[in-house]
């Protein structure tokens, strides 16, 4: 009932809105491609070629301190219930603002100066977003031009179609697709070729689609795949689409079909019945040379390979296609036969250096790993060694690890890739004490420790880092194209324990391995937001006092053992992380040399450290934070970020902060407060002679909302006023 | 199902989108508590922290239940969390709730908790959950059960656990 009159509005208003934007479209500019250069945020990254970059300078060390809210957002009505982990990068073209938000994952358009709502565009998925296996409002949309006025925004919804928008209206393109519509399940297979269903078929995107010319890519996600009810899961798959008109173009196989390259890596024709292998993060183009740059994901499963013997490719390859035919140009593999969830996650870097007195077109892989991989981008060769090296191998039955590993010999890894005893915490003998005898439980080694059959005695797990987290994970990097060198986020303590268990009984799967841990109840790994779908039931869409189902009290937990009943290992000693810090860091990595510049921890000295009465008089240097949700934003003079957590110090309330790094020098050189920590990756944009940075917020008690900051006109210089 | 666009323009149904646009903290719409139960006992001995012994040992057990129902699932059993959820205890959990109160918490239980149906646990059933997971984080247990009244709720300051060293 309420959702008929909820759909009933548009109707209503479709008239007024057209022309409230007659007059605003009269006074934009509406000609020619967005830029940077122009003060818009175009694209997820700002452009394709992953810069996160914009050459804005109005706001610069000297007033970033003093920005204020020009304006907020809440996304809380988007939506049936409000979402706490908003994602999203707006983009910013001729002075509005577009975005997702809301457990709908809504589009909606706001006046970029004012914030003021211009229009909502909502897609009633119903049982279709109930299933989908990446729930919330994703990160945001792509934006498309004929630069002659014709302007739409491109998304993906929460059950997997592909929409096309009015820029100016938020009304749907007729002539794109079925109604401004393509149905991307539509073509999505498993097995040999088997569709998948329309409604419960798994297949979605948080990744926005990638608009290059004409052409729109998009990828694909899937579950968590650390305990699948199968290895024969929807197949990953790039496609290509006609901007104009949706119709497809072309679809790279990520598991290739028998006669294409790679089929052979699939032994036992086992690329048969195995799936996954998406692109779930954005991709990258250089639109000069034609070429399209795809990070693959894992293959199923995330930490069990037997039913797929050999290197599996293109799981965890970078691979470079031709733009207009979608064929393989070169491609390389990141980590053969992937078993440690080290899913390619970062957006490629692409970037023209003079390296060795040689101008070179480069792209730079940032990683989860956090090895920075470097190739000439157009023929794919490594600008610096990489070796292969040999790595310790599994002895899981059925498993047949490969015998080596690629190793770049430069730049050198920019976090944690493996944990030994030395990076224990020690502030106290008896917190190392403790980190130490919980440390012990697990198979300890270097990077590329394979998982381990759990037993309850121990190893409970093999001790990994930068595998499942990261590293850095879905934000990616960052990179100034004048300088050319690279701002890389990295979690510096987020462990992932890699046990496997046989399937426990009630659990129907044909993985012979599943994560787990012995003698602890198994948990079935969602992605974040699972079951959180704007349509899923609601307290008012049941009878009256009517009792929820449970889920049954089954519940294990491989990242943390509970504390009590002996030595279960676990990741944390008095709620403190068995690491010591930093907890993370931001890089800056100059692609001319492959060296680290410079690297600062980010974020606060957590709350729980600096009051911890058993650390009193201890003098701690800024530990940083632990996450792997950190993206960074690069302008002319300053690398900007926002914390991860809230803290409350003697310089501020309680919040999180925006802080803002001297890009030479890695120097905090300003902060402002937000009420909740970055949840989404935050762009910049000038509008009416003023710059503002929006930042996503959310988590804790505060739900979604994108924030924009500015300089008051009255903390500006002429000079500043005139940039 | 058809797309659908809002298009807002003029003054029509700004009052709808007030609410987005507008940061308001999520405190819409508790019941008023029984005048009863909004004084506590002995007002000099009112608890204003969590530290102060806020639930009972009783309370806590029919919380652990519920929390095995709803909640282990994704947080895991030892309040843990996992890939889809965070931990429920610990430094990193009590970063986000320092220097707010019970309410808070309760709060973003009771509209966004269980995940796929916000707002199926009673207020007692929250309160419950809420006494298990202070249980559980190691804070004291007291004789008076944690009420499910906003207007008290709001009166307990969220802290650190004295005991644990954090």
């Amino acid at each position: 009932m309420s959702r008929r009159a909820f759909r009933s509005l548009p109707v209503l208003l479709a008239v007024a809105a057209g022309v409230t934007w007659a007059t605003v479209s009269m006074t934009g500019q509406t000609t020619g491609q967005p830029s940077t250069a122009k003060g818009d945020w175009p694209a997820y990254n700002a452009d394709l070629r992953g810069t996160r970059y914009s050459p804005l300078d109005q706001i610069t060390a000297d007033n970033f301190s003093k920005m204020e809210v020009a304006w907020r957002f809440k996304t809380d009505n988007l939506g049936s219930r409000p979402e706490f982990k908003l994602e999203g990068t707006p983009l910013v073209v001729n002075g509005t603002m577009y975005a997702t938000g809301g457990t709908r994952r809504s589009v909606f358009a706001l006046k970029a100066d004012t914030g003021e709502l211009l229009w909502v565009h909502a897609e009633l998925e119903g049982e279709r977003g109930k299933y989908a296996p990446r729930q919330l409002s994703g990160r945001g949309v792509s934006y498309w031009t004929d630069g002659k006025g014709d302007d739409r925004i491109v998304y993906v919804t929460t059950g997997y179609k592909l929409i096309e928008l009015n820029a100016k209206t938020g009304g749907v393109i007729p002539g794109f697709g079925k109604d401004g519509v393509i149905d991307l399940k539509v073509g999505m297979i498993t097995g040999s070729g088997q569709p998948i269903d329309l409604i419960k078929g798994e297949a979605g995107l948080h990744a926005t689609p990638t608009v290059a010319g004409n052409i729109i890519l998009v990828g694909s996600s899937f579950k968590e795949g650390m305990t699948i009810a199968t290895h024969n899961n929807t197949k990953g798959e790039v496609r290509a689409f006609d901007a104009h008109t949706g119709k497809l173009l072309w679809t790279f196989h990520t598991i290739p079909h028998p006669g294409e390259f790679g089929n052979d890596t699939w032994e036992n024709d086992s690329w048969k019945e195995n799936g996954n292998t998406g692109v779930w993060t954005q991709m990258s183009v250089d639109e000069e040379a034609g070429l399209a740059y795809l990070p693959v994901e894992d293959p199923a499963s995330d930490f069990y390979g037997g039913h797929r013997p050999g290197n599996n490719l293109f799981g965890d390859s970078l691979v470079c296609v031709d733009l207009k035919t979608g064929q393989r140009k070169w491609h390389y593999q990141i980590v053969h036969h992937p078993i440690w969830d080290y899913d390619l996650s970062s957006a490629p870097l692409l970037a023209d250096v003079m390296i060795d007195g040689k101008l070179r077109k480069i792209v730079a892989l940032p990683t989860k790993e956090t090895f920075l991989y470097v190739f000439d981008r157009i023929t794919g060769q490594p600008i610096w060694p990489i070796e292969e090296r040999p790595v310790p191998q599994s002895d899981v039955p059925g498993e047949k690890t490969s015998k080596t590993q690629p190793f770049p010999t430069k730049p050198p890894a920019y976090s944690r890739q493996s944990v030994t005893e030395n990076d224990l915490i020690d502030w106290t003998p008896e917190l190392h004490e403790k980190a130490l005898e919980q440390f012990r439980m697990y198979k300890n080694g270097p990077m590329f420790n394979p998982g381990v059959v759990s037993q309850a005695g121990g190893p409970i797990a093999a001790m990994t880092i930068g595998t499942a987290g990261g590293g850095t994970n879905w934000p990616g990097g960052s990179f100034d194209p004048v300088t050319n060198i690279a701002y890389l986020y990295a979690c510096n303590s987020c462990l992932t324990p890699i046990g496997l268990i046989e399937p426990p009984a009630g659990f129907e799967t044909d993985v012979r391995y599943v994560a787990g841990q012995a003698g602890a109840a198994f948990r079935i790994a969602e992605a974040a937001g699972a079951g959180s779908y704007a349509d899923a039931p609601t307290v008012n869409n049941r009878g009256r006092g009517a009792a929820p189902a449970g889920r049954g009290a089954a519940a294990g937990d491989r990242a943390n053992a509970p504390a009590a009943g002996g030595n279960r290992g676990g990741t944390t000693v008095q709620g403190l992380s068995i690491l010591k810090p930093p907890y993370s860091t931001i890089s800056a990595i100059n692609l001319s040399k492959g060296e680290i510049v410079w690297q600062v921890p980010h974020g606060d000295t957590p709350d729980a450290i600096r009051n911890n009465p058993a650390l009193k008089g201890m003098n701690i240097p800024k530990t940083g934070q632990s996450g792997y949700n950190i993206g960074t934003l690069v302008t002319k003079t300053l690398v900007i970020a926002g914390d991860g957590q809230v803290t409350t110090t003697p310089e501020h309330p309680r919040g999180a902060m925006l802080r803002a790094y001297d890009k030479a020098t890695g120097k905090q050189v300003g902060e402002v407060l937000m009420p909740a920590p970055q949840s989404g990756s935050p762009m910049t944009y000038k509008v009416n002679g003023k710059q503002y940075i929006i930042v996503a917020v959310s988590g804790g008690n505060y739900s979604g909302e994108y924030i924009a900051f500015s300089v008051p006109s009255e903390a500006l210089t002429t000079n500043q006023r005139q940039r | 199902m058809k797309p659908t666009t809002f298009q807002i323009a003029g003054g029509c149904l700004l009052g709808l989108w007030a609410m987005a646009a507008v940061n308001a903290p999520m405190h819409a719409q508790e019941p008023q508590p029984p005048a009863a139960v909004v004084a506590p006992q002995d007002a000099q001995a009112a608890p204003t922290s969590i530290v102060d012994g806020v639930y009972t040992p009783d309370q806590a057990k029919r919380g652990e239940q519920l929390y095995g129902q709803f909640c282990a699932s994704c947080h895991g059993p030892a309040l843990t969390g996992g890939e889809m959820a965070p931990a429920l205890t610990g430094g990193d959990f009590a970063t986000d709730w320092i220097g707010l109160t019970l309410n808070d918490l309760f709060e973003r239980m009771r509209v966004s908790m269980p995940q796929d149906q916000p707002g199926a646990l009673s207020r007692q059933q929250n309160a419950d959950v809420l006494a298990f997971m202070l249980s559980a984080g190691k804070y004291p247990a007291g004789k008076t059960e944690l009420p499910k009244e906003a207007e008290v709720l709001k009166t307990i300051k969220f802290e650190a656990p004295k005991s644990s060293g954090l």
